[in-house]
């Protein structure tokens, strides 16, 4: 095969199986590496080794910009751009500030969280090297697969092989590009 | 993991509480209700005594709906989740009648020495500047509502709904662990369909006489909302509190309590604070920005003395801001600190304190100087708020200890047991 490789898919039949191929695969130190599997399994991302996602702080920030944007927004325009007296009110009072801001701070929340994750998992992405293996519709029906990736730094063809075999991986192929 | 739940052949064992603690709750309620009527007798004050154990009676019954809240939510929406610390909700709710009982002692004060603790029940009482109770427009016109027989009907109406509904729960909970029969379990939906509403009308209604009453000029459609916020927080706090305790005893180890479960109780913590600020934020921002004199004053009360200078109310307003809010709420943003359980544990202890200052800020500026100024404060009184709500608490946890060994650990035939014991969520 000239191209590049993208990688090394296995094939595994059971939940167990990929639960603790994952494991061995965490433990070797990968890092470029993913599970397909056809549903959900609970604590296999604890397996994988993936770590809390970094939404939260996006969204921290998001809500953070919302909250200051309605506080100096109200105070740009009733104080200092266009200074107005209503019912005998200061111009400037977090009090009437505080319900716009608290709005425009759920609003920036939702909006980075919702940015911060596609920008994070990279969706929608309309193709991926593995559509180009035969059998991964089995993915979505009734197979597990390990896809380890050849940019991985720790990525060797024979070794990586090998890991997958005795990690009790099946078929194990040759990804292109 | 195995599943206890699911096969009855292997129950748990009857949950045992040494009876030491409970006695010693007893003991320290009795020594705290001990010196409250102690500062009764000694105090100067004692309108402020009265007041202050007004205030511990409130905060122990707000967290006590609080808990039946939660087992009446807990059933009408199916949860799954909270089946494994339902039980100790149900355990909490056999303080009801108690707390009845202490209530007592307020009732009988507003048939022998009426106006002795809400000022309104005695017509003669002099307001500051304009005349008497009686004479007062706006008491004659709220005193269909506002008089001793409505009070003394409606409090006991309060508890009789609150034990009923407990006991009714409660039996059905604990015969489910007998027989396992599902029918318990849909008796239970629909107690709880029928109590969802009675609970809110009761404390609604109890906010209003009990505290809001204080100030019966004053108009808020806030209140009942804001005594609701406070009942939920409190009991989600106490909750959290009980998991941990049962989990350093070791009953909830091994497979009971998963830190789904600490996650799901601090993120109803969270949102209950974040709704507290947003029924108190309302209830301040309309009065602020409609400016009635009418709606005023009770704020006024609790920042300026008559001659303009702040008094001890507006820092205590502050804290509240500040302490009841921004903190716990910047705090439980982070997953950490809701499932850590030393990270988790001061933080329901500062709100289970900050809820008694709002307590303490809601009822005792109704304490006036001769000019009409709130008392302040930093004083005496803080003495019999703690005694009070050392003495109502202890009463409160010994009745809950003396329920605990009454039953399984764990509703262990509950339909969604083992969901619960299995929810992993993330």
């Amino acid at each position: 095969m000239a191209a590049p490789s993208y990688g090394l898919i296995a094939t595994f039949d059971t939940v167990p199986g990929i639960y603790h191929a994952a494991e061995q695969v965490r433990d070797a130190g990968y890092k470029h590496w993913d599970c397909i599997t056809p549903l959900p399994i609970h604590g296999l991302d604890k397996a994988m080794g993936v770590k809390r996602s970094i939404v939260p702080r996006i969204s921290l920030a998001g809500g953070i910009t919302g909250f200051c944007t309605g506080m100096s927004m109200i105070w740009f325009t009733d104080k200092f751009d266009y200074p107005l007296l209503v019912g005998g009110k200061p111009y400037f009072s977090p009090m009437f500030a505080f319900p716009v801001s608290y709005e425009l701070t759920i609003l920036f929340t939702a909006f980075a969280t919702i940015g911060g994750m596609f920008f994070l998992n990279g969706l929608p992405m309309h193709y991926h090297p593995v559509l180009k293996y035969g059998q991964i519709r089995r993915g979505m029906d009734d197979q597990l697969f390990i896809v380890i990736e050849a940019r991985d730094p720790r990525f060797n063809l024979a070794n990586t092989k090998a890991l997958l075999e005795q990690a009790g991986g099946k078929d194990i192929k040759e990804l292109e590009a | 993991m195995s599943t206890p739940a699911a096969s009855a052949s292997t129950p748990l064992p009857v949950a045992s509480a040494p009876a030491s603690p409970a006695n010693k709750a007893l003991v320290i309620g009795i020594a705290g209700l001990a010196l409250t009527a102690l500062g009764l007798v000694v105090s100067p004050d004692k309108h402020g005594v009265a007041l202050s154990y007004l205030v511990g009676i409130t905060y122990w019954t707000a967290i006590t709906i609080g808990m039946l809240l939660l087992v009446l939510i807990h059933h009408i929406v199916d949860a799954s989740w909270s089946v494994v610390i339902r039980r100790q909700w149900e355990h909490w709710l056999s303080a009801f009648k108690w707390l009845f009982v202490l209530f007592l002692p307020l009732l009988a004060y507003a048939w022998i020495n009426p106006g002795f603790v809400w000022p309104w029940m005695d017509l003669g009482h002099e307001l500051h500047g304009h005349g008497t109770v009686g004479a007062d427009v706006l008491y004659q016109k709220k005193a269909g509502f506002l008089n001793k027989n409505m009070f003394t009907g409606m409090t006991l109406a309060f508890f009789a709904s609150w034990v009923w509904l407990s006991a009714r729960l409660r039996k059905a909970s604990f015969t489910q662990d007998a027989d396992g029969d599902v029918k318990w379990t849909l008796m239970n939906r629909k107690s709880a369909a029928m109590g969802l509403p009675i609970a809110a009308l009761t404390l609604t209604f109890a906010a209003i006489f009990w505290v809001k009453s204080l100030e019966y000029h004053w108009f808020s459609t806030m209140y009942g909302v804001w005594f609701f916020a406070n009942c939920v927080r409190g009991a989600l706090s106490i909750s959290v509190l009980i998991m941990l305790w049962l989990w350093a005893r070791g009953d909830f180890k091994g497979g009971v309590l998963t830190t789904y479960h600490l996650y799901s109780i601090g993120q109803l913590v969270f949102a209950f604070t974040v709704f507290w600020a947003y029924v108190t934020f309302s209830q301040y921002f309309l009065i602020w920005n409609a400016n009635v004199p009418e709606e005023t004053f009770w704020y006024n009360l609790r920042e300026v003395n008559h001659d303009g200078s702040p008094n001890q109310w507006k820092y205590v307003g502050m804290l509240i801001l500040f302490g009841h809010f921004f903190v716990p709420f910047l705090y439980l943003l982070s997953y950490k600190h809701k499932v850590v359980h030393s990270k988790i544990r001061p933080i329901v202890c500062w709100i289970l304190a900050i809820i008694l200052v709002d307590m303490c800020y809601n009822i005792l500026p109704a304490l006036k100087d001769e000019h009409g100024d709130s008392l302040p404060f930093l004083s005496i009184n803080l003495l019999w708020v703690i005694a009070s709500v050392i003495g109502v608490g202890g009463i409160c946890v010994w009745a809950y200890l003396g329920s605990f060994p009454t039953s399984k650990l764990i509703p262990i035939r509950d339909p969604r047991i083992a969901e619960s014991l299995d929810s992993h969520g993330l």
